[in-house]
C-alpha cells in the first residue's frame, strides 16, 4: 500500500473516531455568523452588503482554529518523526497531508457557505461567487495555517501564537477575494481576480510544504 | 583568503571588537547629519504651499517608514544566511534587526497618524501606506513573538528565519494587493508621501535625514548585537576577562 | 564494515555533550549505548538515525545514511502511536504492512486479539509492545532501539531479545540504549560520560 494512500487513508480513520472535530470549526463560524445581526441590525440590506467580508473572516478564523490538528498531536506523540524514515521526501508526504485535511476538515466548512449566506439575507449568485473565491483561496490558507502550526510545535505556549504569526500573511488572499465580490456585484468581470488568487493558492500549494517540511524538522532536532 | 574572512565573521570576539569600532562610527555619522537635516528641514526650509507647516514631520516619517522596510529586507538577507551558512552571527543579526525594525515601524506609524490629522482630519485613515506599515509592523511583531515563545533558542533562530523568508516573500505581494484595494476603494485621495515636484530645499535636507537615519539604524543594531553577542557567550572566557567576572 | 560513526559531537546550551565518537559497527553486531542520565545517549542516537543533522559523520556502507533513511528503523521514547485509532490501524500506517502480518507480529508480542482494540484504552507496557511490534512488521536493516525494555515484563523482555538476535543472525545491525545490560544477548558498549 502506497505511502500516500496510507496518510490519506489514517486521516479518515482519525476523522471517525473524533467527528466532532470535523464539526467544530463549523459550529464557531455558524456561531459568529449568528453573532453579527445581534450585534449590528436585523436589517437584511445591511446584513447583505456586509455578509460576504463577514462569512470569509469568520472562515478564515474558523480556518486557523484548527491549526493544531495537523501536526501537534502527531508531533508529541512521536508519530510524526516517524514519517522521516519513509522513503518519499518528507515534503511531498507533508503536502498529502495537506490535502487530506482540507478534503476532511476544511470543504465541510466551505460546504456551510450557503446555509450562513442564506442568515445573512445574502444573494444566491453572490453566496455562488462566495462558495468560488473560498475554493480558490482556501489551500492557500490551509498552507499558511499548516506553516503556523509546524513553526509553533516547539513552542511553550502556542495557543493562539500561531494564528497571530500566520494572519498577517493572510492580507493579500482577503483582498482578491474581496475584491471578486465586490465586482461581482457591481457586475463586472472577475476572471482575471480568479485567476490571480488560484495562482496565489498554486504557488503556496508547491512552495509551502518545503517551508512546513522545514520547520517540522528543525523542530524534530530541537526536541532533543 | 575567502575561508578566512568566513570564520572571522563566525568568530563573536572578533565581530564584538570591531562591530564596538562601527557602532561609534554610525552612532557620529548619524548625530551630524540629523542634526544638519533636521534643522535645515524644521527650521530653513520653505513652507508647503499645500500643507503649511504640518508637511515638516516628511523629515522623521519618510526616513523611518524607509528604514522600517529596509530593515525587514535585512533580516530577510540574515535569514536566508542563517539558514543557508548556518553562520551564528546572522541570527543575531536577525534578532536585532527584527527588535530595530519593529521600533521603526512604530515610529513610522506613529508619525504617519500624527501628519493625518492635519491633513485628513483625523489620526488614521486606510491609506495604502499606512496600511502596508501596519501589516509590517505585524509581521514584525509575529516573528518577535515566535522567538520569545520557542523553549529552544536555536530551534527558535531558524524557525523565525523561515518565517522571516516566507514574509519577505509575501511583502511584494501584500504591497501590491493593498495598493490595489486602496485604488479600488478610495480612488485619486490625496496620498502623503508623494510630492511630484519638490525643490531642492526641500529635499536636499529630506536627503539627509534618510541617510542620517540609516546611520543611527546601523548605531542600534551594532548596540543591540553586541549585547545579545556578550549574553550568548557569557560563559566564554573571553567575555568573563572583558566585564572582569571571577569565578 | 557497514555502520560508520566519524568524529560525532554535539554540543546543547554551551555543554559538550560528546565529543569525537567514532565507531564502526558490523553486520551483525550489537552496539549498546551506556551512560548516566543526561550522558547524551538519546541525543546519540537520534543524531545517527538523522532526526537532526550530524556534526561529523554517519556513513552506512560508505554512503551518508541521512540519504537512505528508509534503512533506518528507530523507536525512541515517545509512543509512537495515535491513542485515538486501533492497533491495526497505527501498525498498518506505520508499516504499511497487510493485516495478516499485522495481526501475525501482535501475536509475536503477546498482544493477540488486541488489533480493534483502541490504543488509549491499552496498558503502558502494552502500547510499548504495540510500538515493538514493528520489528516483526519492517525488514529494515538498522534498529535503533531507545530504551526498548522500558514498560515491559520479564517475559516481553525475552521475546524481544530473541527477535533482536535473529535480526542480527540475519546480518542485521542493531544499536540500543538500556540502563540494564541485556543478559541475553553479546553486545559491545559505548560508554558515555560526562564530557567524554
Amino acid at each position: 500500500m502506497g505511502i500516500e494512500w496510507r496518510i490519506i487513508q489514517r486521516e479518515w480513520r482519525l476523522v471517525m473516531a473524533r467527528p466532532g472535530e470535523v464539526l467544530k470549526p463549523m459550529w464557531f463560524l455558524l456561531l459568529v455568523i449568528s453573532l453579527i445581526p445581534l450585534a449590528l441590525s436585523p436589517d437584511s440590506t445591511l446584513l447583505a452588503e456586509i455578509g460576504p467580508a463577514m462569512i470569509w473572516v469568520a472562515t478564515l478564523l474558523a480556518i486557523l482554529l484548527n491549526m493544531d490538528h495537523l501536526f501537534k498531536d502527531d508531533y508529541s506523540e512521536g508519530v510524526l518523526e516517524q514519517w522521516l524514515f519513509w522513503s518519499r521526501p518528507f515534503a511531498w508526504c507533508v503536502a498529502i497531508k495537506l490535502l487530506t485535511h482540507w478534503l476532511f476538515y476544511i470543504l465541510p466548512l466551505i460546504l456551510m457557505t450557503p446555509i450562513v449566506g442564506l442568515m445573512l439575507s445574502i444573494e444566491a449568485d453572490v453566496i455562488a461567487v462566495l462558495l468560488v473565491t473560498l475554493l480558490v483561496a482556501t489551500p492557500a490558507l490551509t498552507c499558511f495555517s499548516g506553516l503556523g502550526g509546524a513553526l509553533t510545535l516547539g513552542a511553550a505556549r502556542s495557543g493562539v501564537l500561531g494564528v497571530l504569526v500566520m494572519l498577517p500573511l493572510f492580507v493579500p488572499v482577503v483582498i482578491l477575494a474581496a475584491g471578486v465580490i465586490t465586482r461581482t456585484t457591481d457586475g463586472a468581470g472577475v476572471g482575471p481576480l480568479l485567476a490571480l488568487l488560484a495562482a496565489f493558492s498554486l504557488g503556496a500549494a508547491i512552495l509551502m510544504p518545503l517551508a512546513i517540511a522545514a520547520a517540522i524538522r528543525l523542530n524534530i532536532g530541537g526536541s532533543t | 583568503m575567502a575561508w578566512r574572512w568566513f570564520h572571522q565573521w563566525g568568530s563573536p570576539r572578533w565581530f564584538y571588537e570591531r562591530a564596538s569600532r562601527w557602532q561609534a562610527w554610525a552612532g557620529w555619522i548619524a548625530v551630524i547629519l540629523l542634526a544638519v537635516g533636521t534643522v535645515w528641514g524644521l527650521a530653513i526650509a520653505p513652507v508647503d504651499y499645500q500643507q503649511g507647516h504640518s508637511y515638516r514631520i516628511i523629515y522623521l516619517h519618510v526616513p523611518v517608514s524607509f528604514l522600517a522596510q529596509a530593515l525587514y529586507l535585512a533580516m530577510a538577507i540574515a535569514a536566508a544566511v542563517l539558514l543557508v551558512w548556518r553562520m551564528k552571527l546572522a541570527d543575531v543579526a536577525m534578532q536585532s534587526l527584527a527588535i530595530v525594525g519593529f521600533a521603526f515601524c512604530v515610529l513610522a506609524l506613529a508619525s504617519g497618524a500624527i501628519w493625518g490629522k492635519p491633513t485628513w482630519g483625523t489620526y488614521w485613515v486606510w491609506d495604502a501606506r499606512l496600511t502596508s506599515m501596519l501589516i509590517l509592523a505585524f509581521l514584525y511583531l509575529g516573528i518577535i513573538g515566535l522567538r520569545s515563545a520557542m523553549l529552544d533558542p536555536n530551534t527558535a533562530g531558524k524557525a523565525c528565519a523561515i518565517l522571516a523568508l516566507v514574509g519577505a516573500i509575501n511583502l511584494p505581494i501584500i504591497k501590491y494587493s493593498v495598493e490595489w484595494w486602496n485604488t479600488l476603494h478610495q480612488p485619486a485621495s490625496l496620498t502623503l508621501t508623494e510630492k511630484p515636484a519638490m525643490p531642492a530645499s526641500m529635499w536636499v535636507p529630506l536627503l539627509i535625514n534618510i541617510c542620517g537615519y540609516y546611520a543611527a539604524a546601523a548605531y542600534l543594531v551594532f548596540a543591540s548585537m553586541r549585547g545579545l553577542v556578550l549574553h550568548r557567550e557569557r560563559r566564554a572566557q573571553w567575555v568573563r576577562e572583558l566585564v572582569g567576572a571571577h569565578d | 564494515m557497514t555502520l560508520e560513526l566519524k568524529h560525532l559531537h554535539c554540543e546543547r546550551d554551551d555543554r559538550v555533550l560528546f565529543r569525537d565518537i567514532s565507531q564502526c559497527v558490523k553486520r551483525g553486531e550489537i552496539l549498546r549505548v551506556a551512560g548516566p542520565n543526561g550522558a547524551g545517549k538519546t541525543t546519540l542516537l537520534r543524531m545517527i538515525a538523522g532526526l537532526f543533522e550530524a556534526d561529523g559523520e554517519v556513513l552506512w556502507e560508505g554512503a551518508p545514511l541521512s540519504a537512505i533513511p528508509e534503512s533506518v528503523l528507530y523507536i525512541g521514547h515517545a509512543p509512537q502511536v495515535t491513542r485515538e485509532l486501533t492497533v491495526q490501524a497505527n501498525l498498518q500506517f506505520l508499516s504499511g504492512a497487510t493485516l495478516e502480518a499485522v495481526r501475525h507480529a501482535l501475536q509475536a508480542v503477546g498482544l493477540r486479539g488486541y488489533d480493534d482494540s483502541l490504543v488509549r484504552e491499552l496498558s503502558q507496557g502494552q502500547k510499548r509492545r504495540v510500538a515493538l511490534a514493528r520489528l516483526w512488521l519492517e525488514s529494515r536493516p538498522l534498529w535503533i532501539l531507545d530504551e526498548p525494555y522500558t514498560a515491559l515484563d520479564v517475559e516481553m523482555v525475552a521475546v524481544l531479545d530473541q527477535r533482536i538476535k535473529q535480526h542480527t543472525q540475519a546480518q542485521g545491525v542493531c544499536l540500543l540504549t538500556t540502563h540494564q545490560p541485556p543478559q541475553q544477548l553479546d553486545y559491545r558498549t559505548l560508554e558515555l560520560g560526562h564530557g567524554h
